[in-house]
């Protein structure tokens, strides 16, 4: 729920509540004035037949009044005192209306007579009618200005609000973009801003420190690595190696070279994340990817792989090296992830190359196959190689997809 | 070949000369800048196998004082910047060519010889032991005077064999120098074997002695 539609609604609901509560207050005290405004016609109409009685010794004449009716009955017993309703006949309309009646008693000449003095009280509920529809009609309306003010001023005020929030959506630590602080002079958004901008700063020197970290610790260890390598080299220059020293040996030299690609991968991707690789040149995609092809040529022929490769001409704004990296990990995760007598095929359009190979009958997409050190069981790669394709093809705007569609697996790399 | 090798690292300059020095070499080594300059203005090398990162001073440096003074000396680069500026930059200056590190002695080893060959005054480009010949130039291979038919990678495997001569070559290296970082897609380097046994099939039946020899399971080793 929105903070607006939240606040609205509370805001909504208390004003509700509390002008419904003023309304019957007010019909309330409204309506207990008019009454005893009424009753106290009534009384001095009542004094006034007393006065009558007490000079004149007889009832007065009963005569129809603008709003008052007074009648006189011949009663025996005492009568109570009290202010009634009572029905008010209004002979020009020809309809009983609703009515406020006084119930006395008089003696004269020793009878005993009860008045029941009543007037209408129409044009009183009428008055109260009329002022409370006013007041509603005027809550309405102030309810209406507030709210249309509030959508007016609130929807301006959390501008920058809105402004911060989508630029820290869009936030990316791998990108040098930095958070532009949104002018405002609200003092809660100016702190926002601080926050969010001196967080974005902080976590991106973090980030930078790191790769720096990952950069020279991969730098380091390159010369221990060539040492280890030159020495193994060295060492089987010796001869005369028995069949379990020579396993030893063999075990040495792969760990030594998954070691070397690995710190290579790790020192590539930091120099491609921090885009310290320049060079924009025209590439031939096509021309590229068949050399690429007939350079693997023996690597999938010892799979019986059989591949087909349809290619428009193409030419991309690139670096040549990261291209050349990019084909080759699509073709080699091709090749390596592939089954005997397997099937690659290779499409290059326009605006897109897709690599589509046979492989293990299992639908990835589900995985983080992209993120780094993601390995199938049982791979010797790097597990460096989609992370690496990833960010060449980020650097250029390009996209990486993957997608299974039995038997195939799809990777295309939209241009 | 009188070589020079510049590297601050004593366990990999050590191995260097170890696996360059033979009868017909001679191989002198420094390990820092200043001496790297006295060495260069004093002497002539075939090649330079030159550090980029030394103590006091830059590698590159040297390349420039060497193309200064216009010395005809090869460089090769070696350095553990696996960087692209740092290949172009090098190139740029004049280095015949450049190796990250790390890399195999036997890769180091066909790349110094592809070098001084290149500058070789006499413009050999046939490469020859015993009945066996290679054609740089039109990198064909003949036995006793007759052509026998290559592929490239054939080719460039049995080049690679005899820059190395008497050495053994393991599979790692012969499947890097072949296929670089592609080698990733093989699950193994089986197929290294029968691209061995072609060659020797066909050197054999071309009449040739067959100098490839298995070396321990390990590599393969081309020798008399």
């Amino acid at each position: 729920m929105k903070l607006f539609a939240r606040y609205y609604r509370v805001n909504l609901a208390t004003t509700i509540v509390v002008m419904l509560l003023t309304g019957i207050v007010y019909y309330w005290a409204i309506s207990l004035i008019l009454r005893g405004q009424g009753d106290k016609d009534l009384v001095v109409e009542e004094q006034e037949i007393f006065e009558y009685v007490r000079i004149n010794h007889h009832l007065p004449q009963v005569f129809e009044s603008k709003d008052q009716q007074i009648t006189f009955t011949k009663v025996n017993g005492p009568v109570k005192r009290e202010f009634t309703t009572a029905n008010y006949y209004n002979a020009k309309e020809k309809e009983d209306e609703q009515g406020r009646g006084l119930v006395s008693s008089v003696m004269v000449n020793g009878i005993n007579y009860k008045i029941l003095v009543v007037q209408s009280s129409v044009e009183t509920d009428d008055l109260i009618r009329i002022i409370f529809c006013i007041t509603i009609a005027v809550i309405l309306l102030l309810l209406l200005v507030l709210f249309i003010a509030n959508r007016l001023i609130l929807g301006r005020i959390w501008q920058p609000f809105y402004g911060i929030l989508h630029q820290v959506k869009a936030f990316n630590v791998t990108e040098k973009a930095a958070i532009v602080p949104q002018p405002t002079d609200i003092d809660e958004f100016n702190e926002l801003n601080d926050a969010i901008t001196s967080m974005a700063d902080r976590v991106k020197s973090d980030y930078a420190e790191l790769k720096t970290f990952t950069e020279n610790a991969s730098h380091e260890l390159l010369t221990p690595i060539a040492i280890i390598n030159s020495k193994l080299d060295t060492l089987v220059q010796t001869e005369n190696f028995n069949e379990r020293q020579s396993t030893l040996l063999n075990d040495l030299y792969t760990s030594v070279s998954r070691l070397t690609r690995l710190n290579q991968s790790m020192l590539l991707l930091a120099r491609i994340e921090n885009q310290v690789i320049s060079g924009h040149e025209a590439v031939n995609l096509k021309w590229l990817l068949e050399e690429k092809v007939a350079q693997l040529q023996e690597l999938y022929a010892d799979k019986e792989i059989k591949v087909t490769v349809f290619a428009e001409e193409k030419e991309v704004q690139a670096s040549r090296y990261l291209v050349e990296i990019l084909v080759n990990n699509l073709l080699v995760n091709a090749i390596k992830h592939n089954v005997p007598q397997g099937q690659i095929d290779i499409r290059l359009t326009a605006d897109k190359l897709v690599i589509k190979n046979t492989g293990e009958d299992r639908d990835m997409s589900g995985q983080d196959i992209f993120k780094r050190f993601s390995k199938s069981a049982g791979s010797e790669g790097t597990g460096l190689g989609l992370t690496i394709s990833t960010q060449i093809c980020g650097n250029y705007g390009w996209k990486l997809e993957y997608a299974y569609r039995a038997p195939f697996h799809y990777f295309t790399v939209k241009l | 070949m009188k070589l020079l090798i510049v590297e601050d690292e004593p366990g990999l300059r050590d191995s260097i000369r170890d696996y360059f020095t033979e009868a017909g070499n001679v191989c002198e080594t420094v390990a820092d800048y200043t001496s790297a300059l006295q060495k260069i203005n004093l002497y002539r090398y075939d090649c330079i196998i030159l550090d980029i990162t030394l103590p006091n001073g830059n590698g590159l440096d040297i390349l420039r004082a060497l193309k200064q003074n216009r010395y005809p000396d090869a460089v090769l680069i070696i350095s553990a910047r696996n960087a692209l500026d740092d290949r172009l930059k090098g190139l740029d200056l004049g280095a015949d060519d450049y190796l990250s590190k790390p890399f195999h002695l036997s890769e180091l080893r066909a790349r110094v010889t592809a070098i001084v060959r290149r500058r070789s005054f006499d413009g050999n480009h046939i490469v020859v032991f015993n009945e066996l010949q290679l054609d740089l130039q039109s990198k064909t291979v003949s036995v006793n005077g007759q052509q026998v038919k290559f592929t490239k990678r054939e080719y460039e495997l049995l080049l690679y064999f005899m820059a190395n001569k008497g050495k053994v070559i393991t599979k790692n290296a012969i499947a890097e120098h072949l296929w670089g970082d592609s080698i990733d897609a093989a699950n193994n380097f089986d197929f290294i074997y029968s691209h061995i046994k072609n060659i020797r099939k066909k050197l054999v039946e071309a009449g040739c002695a067959d100098y490839i020899h298995a070396a321990y399971g390990m590599g393969y080793k081309f020798a008399n």
